[in-house]
Order: C-alpha cells, then structure tokens, then sequence
C-alpha cells in the first residue's frame, strides 16, 4: 500500500473499525504516512469508543493511549479557509465528521481513510485528487508488513465484524479477499 | 463548492436555532459573546438574524453549545414549528412547561427527519387521508360510533379486533407514529401540519393496550379535528370540551365495535352458560384493550351490570397477575421508537450512499456502533435480498 501523502486523516468509521480489531496501535504504526484524527470526529466519537473500550473489558482506550503515545495526532481547523470549507461540506453533508475531515484533507492535500460511501463519493468529487484508503487495505497492509499468522488476521477481521459491526459492501474491491481470510 | 454558505443561509432561522442552542446549554448572551471574542450585543444581533456569522465564530459556538454545526446549517423547515403550535394548545405551568418541552422539541425535530428521508429517498408516505368528518350539533356517543363504523369500513377492517392498530394508522392510513418516552400521565401528542400531514407521539411507557387506545384517541383528533394540535394528559380539564369527550368516546368503538362485541360476548355466554372473569379476560385480550375499558364497555351496552367494574376493583383484582395465570401473553405490537417505514427509508438511503453513517445514527437517534447494530437487522428485516435487487421494480419485465 503506497500513500502518495505525508499524512492521512482517520474518518470516525475507520477509528472505530481499527479500535474494535483490538490493534489500533499495531495497524497505525504499520501506515507509512503521519496518522491524523479531527478533533470533530475525537470529540464526537470518544463516547461511542469508551462504550466500545468498555463492552470489550478493556483497561483502556485504545484510541486515547493511541493519542497519549503520539501515533494517532490530533488535528483542528488552522486557517478561515478550513472553516469555512467545513461549514460548506456540512450544509452538503450534515455529517459534521466526515466534513471535518474532507476540509482538513483537501485543504493539506492529505489522503483520508473512510469506507463512507456517500463520503467517498462526496470526496472524490470534490478532490479527485487525493487517495481514499479504506479499512480492507490498511488492515491487509498491517498483516503483510507485519507477517501477522492467518489466524492473528481471521480474529482480527472476525473482531472487527463482530465488535465493530463492520461488513465490507458487495462491490469493495477487497470483498474477495475478506471472505478468504474469513474462511 | 466556492460559495460561503453563511452568506447564503436564512440568517432570521439560524439566529433563532442558536438561541434555544444557548438557552439549552444554560449560557447567558454575555458568556456567548465571550466563546467568539465580541460583545453581547453581537450576539443579540447574530441570535436577531440581523449579523452574518463568520464559519469560525459559528464552529466556536457550537462547540460552546455542545452541539453539532449540522444542527445549524440546514435548509430552512417548511413545516411550522411545533412550539407555535401547541403554545395555545393547552394551558400549562412553568412545571409541566419544563418537563414536556423536551418532548414536543423531540417529535417535532423525528418528523422533520422523516420528512427530510422522505426527501431523500423520493419516497413520500403514502396518504389514505379521509375527509375531515363534520361533527357539528351532533351526539357525542353517536358521532364516535358513526365515525367508527365509517372508518372500519373505509379501511376494511371489518368487525373483529385491529391487531396492529399502529401499522394501519402507519401504513395504511399513512399517520406517523412515534412512541416517545414522556412522564406517566401523558399519554398522546397529535400534530397535523399540510406537509407533515397527522402525526402522533404515544407514550412508550405505558402498556400497549394503554398505548393502542390514545393512539385510536389521536385518530379521532386527526379525523374530526385534524388542525387543532393536542397534549393529552390527565388531569388537564376542569370542564372537558366537546372535541376531547368525543375523541374520549371513539376508542370504545372503534376497537371494540358493537356488532363484533356482542356476537363475540354471546358465544362465550351461550358456551358457558355465563360469562365469567376468565371470559372476560380472553376477550380484553382478543380485542387488544385494558379490562378496565372492556367492563365499561360491556357495562354501557348492558351486557354487563353497571358497577362491575368497581366490584372487581373493590375485590382486590390484580390485572397482571391474572393474565399470567391465564397464559395471556403480551399482545402483539411494534414498540420502536420509529416508525417502519421511517427505519426502512433510513437503511436505504444508508446502503444507496446518500446518507453518510454518522447522518445515519443521527436519523435513528442512537450512536454509531449501536447504528451499526440497527442497520445490520434492518437488512435482514429487508428480506436477505441482494442489494441492487431490493430496489427492482418488480413491475418492469
């Protein structure tokens, strides 16, 4: 998996994903690019990962000792011209989440990992030019850099199915290769 | 996308959401003005629609607000606003003021979304509406009956019990449903709007018979009296007016018509050679009503003697507990919060890609994970087909 940007900012679908594979922190350090989250998408989805974080037993957040160690940086509007793109995508979008994180995107001409459909039609309208990464292919990348055992990937996926209530649409170009390593 | 959206909104709209985002989070204008640097007479003028907001100073403000900037920027309603219109519906204290405020904020803002998902998806409810039925100078009892058996009949319901009275005001009558959480006494809210049409929250937590009479009750409201918003809840009238004893009256015969009732009470006295409290209990069952309503009921056509119900009462008659004797299950009923078509119109909106996730778990009220958990049912619920074929139309060869 080659990114072609210096970063690439998390959608909340993908934090969740990651958080509920239980290795957020292994699957980050494996993208060779700085990994960013939106402080809009931090603060309305640390709920839901604390649940998430609670259901599973866990200790602690995955997603905030991600943060605590530097991996995952956290990342605000810093110009007039982001703000105002936000607001414009999400009189589109009226999803404050994924507008953040296009308008950051676009604007620093990061790549964004989402596996949103209406965001990734949304965003590959409005920046054709910068690459969309979803779920599938961090996590294929994570187990091939890393030469995770089959078994380590199955639960990983089997967790992020099950926990994360995650299933790859019918035409994600990585369905064939999820259903194998789900065998 | 070049266009500053702030310079194109309904400032006047937008003034008055920040407002009641404000007054709900308990922040003074003063406090306001200090989240975007300016003084409080800036706000005043932002909330009075007459300053044009920077995106900056409205990101602050939300965030200041706890709230999402979507909640904000959004094409202006056509519908009126429910605080407009039940402010004369009923007289109310600070008190209640306080606790049902919430509510109507809630309903109101579930029937701009359904509204919004109709949109949408191009899909409008479909609307079976009769005209409204003139009750001027008539008997009360007699106009609810009347109306009753016009109604059935209109519906094709017959005689016999409505079992899904919620799925018939939903989908065949095309009234949206809620059942919203409110404090004990309420019972119903009805609402009618020309572009929402009639619309209903029912108190979830009541019992569902509890629940099926004060939606029949909200039927009458919409079929006699269809533009007068109503709060319905106990103890409200010193002298209770003619629109509310007669939408008191149509429930008795709308779910448990005359004719039904009695061939129905007949047979299981001729059976038994007299109708005993067990007897009694089935029936309440069968027709989906509380024994209270039923006692009366049998009481006014004289079937039963008047004060029975006070007798069994007085006897110490313990519902719940005779019923499970019984085996009476709970009758059957659909106890979401939202109504089926309002789910449906939301997961194919979500599978088509016109909606993001997060939009998604906002439209069904609940967060992302437990979105998630919804969606994946809703898509078992919509028959295991493939995706691009849940949209055929079936009709085209």
């Amino acid at each position: 998996m080659e990114i072609k940007h210096s970063h690439i900012v998390l959608d909340a679908c993908c934090v969740l994903n990651f958080c509920a594979s239980g290795h957020l922190i292994e699957i980050i350090q494996s993208i060779p690019a700085q990994v960013v989250v939106t402080e809009v998408v931090r603060e309305r989805e640390l709920l839901t990962l604390q649940r998430l974080a609670d259901e599973s037993n866990e200790d602690t957040n995955q997603f905030e000792a991600a943060m605590g160690k530097g991996l995952l940086a956290v990342t605000d509007f810093n110009s007039e011209s982001e703000e105002e793109t936000f607001v414009n995508y999400v009189f589109e979008l009226r999803d404050d989440g994924e507008s953040a994180t296009c308008a950051i995107a676009v604007h620093r001409e990061w790549a964004i990992a989402t596996d949103d459909k209406k965001a990734i039609s949304f965003f590959q309208r409005e920046a054709p030019n910068l690459q969309i990464i979803s779920t599938l292919a961090i996590v294929r990348h994570w187990s091939e850099t890393a030469n995770v055992s089959s078994a380590t990937l199955r639960s990983v996926l089997t967790a992020i199915r099950t926990r994360g209530r995650y299933i790859p649409h019918r035409n994600h170009p990585l369905l064939g290769w999820w259903e194998d390593m789900m065998r | 996308m070049a266009t500053n959206i702030l310079d194109n909104i309904d400032l006047r709209k937008l003034g008055e959401l920040l407002q009641q985002a404000r007054k709900k989070s308990g922040m003074t204008q003063a406090d306001a003005a200090k989240v975007i640097d300016a003084a409080r007479t800036t706000i005043v003028a932002i909330e009075k629609g007459e300053r044009r907001l920077k995106p900056n100073e409205l990101i602050k403000l939300a965030r200041a607000y706890g709230r999402a900037v979507s909640d904000f920027v959004r094409s202006s309603p056509v519908t009126e606003p429910f605080e407009v219109q039940f402010r004369a519906a009923y007289q109310r204290n600070e008190q209640e003021e306080a606790r049902i405020t919430p509510i109507i904020e809630r309903f109101e803002e579930l029937c701009r979304n359904y509204l919004e998902l109709e949109k949408i998806m191009d899909a409008p409810i479909p609307r079976n509406y009769p005209q409204e039925y003139d009750v001027n100078n008539m008997p009360i009892e007699a106009a609810a009956e009347s109306i009753a058996i016009a109604e059935r009949q209109r519906l094709g319901l017959g005689d016999g019990p409505i079992p899904m009275l919620r799925d018939i005001l939903e989908q065949s009558i095309g009234i949206r449903v809620f059942y919203l959480n409110m404090p004990a006494k309420y019972s119903e809210i009805y609402s009618y709007d020309e572009h929402l049409g009639g619309c209903m929250a029912i108190n979830l937590s009541h019992y569902e018979e509890r629940r099926r009479w004060s939606m029949a009750h909200g039927y009458l409201h919409f079929l006699a009296h269809r533009r007068k918003p109503v709060v319905d809840f106990e103890g409200q009238y010193k002298r209770i007016p003619e629109s509310e004893r007669l939408a008191e009256a149509f429930p008795k015969y709308f779910l448990m018509p005359t004719s039904g009732l009695l061939s129905r009470f007949n047979d299981m006295y001729r059976t038994h050679g007299k109708f005993t409290p067990t007897n009694l209990f089935t029936l309440a069952h069968y027709y989906g009503v509380s024994i209270e309503s039923l006692v009366y009921r049998l009481e006014d056509m004289e079937l039963l003697p008047s004060g029975t119900w006070d007798r069994l009462r007085d006897r110490g008659l313990k519902v719940r507990k005779v019923q499970q004797e019984l085996g009476l299950e709970e009758i059957e009923h659909r106890a979401d919060i939202l109504p089926i078509h309002y789910q449906h119109l939301a997961i194919e909106a979500l599978e088509q890609g016109l909606i993001t996730e997060g939009r998604f778990a906002d439209f069904l009220g609940v967060d992302r994970l437990e979105a998630r958990r919804i969606a994946e049912a809703l898509r078992e619920h919509s028959s295991g087909m493939l995706e691009e074929s849940a949209y055929l139309d079936l009709r085209q060869a």
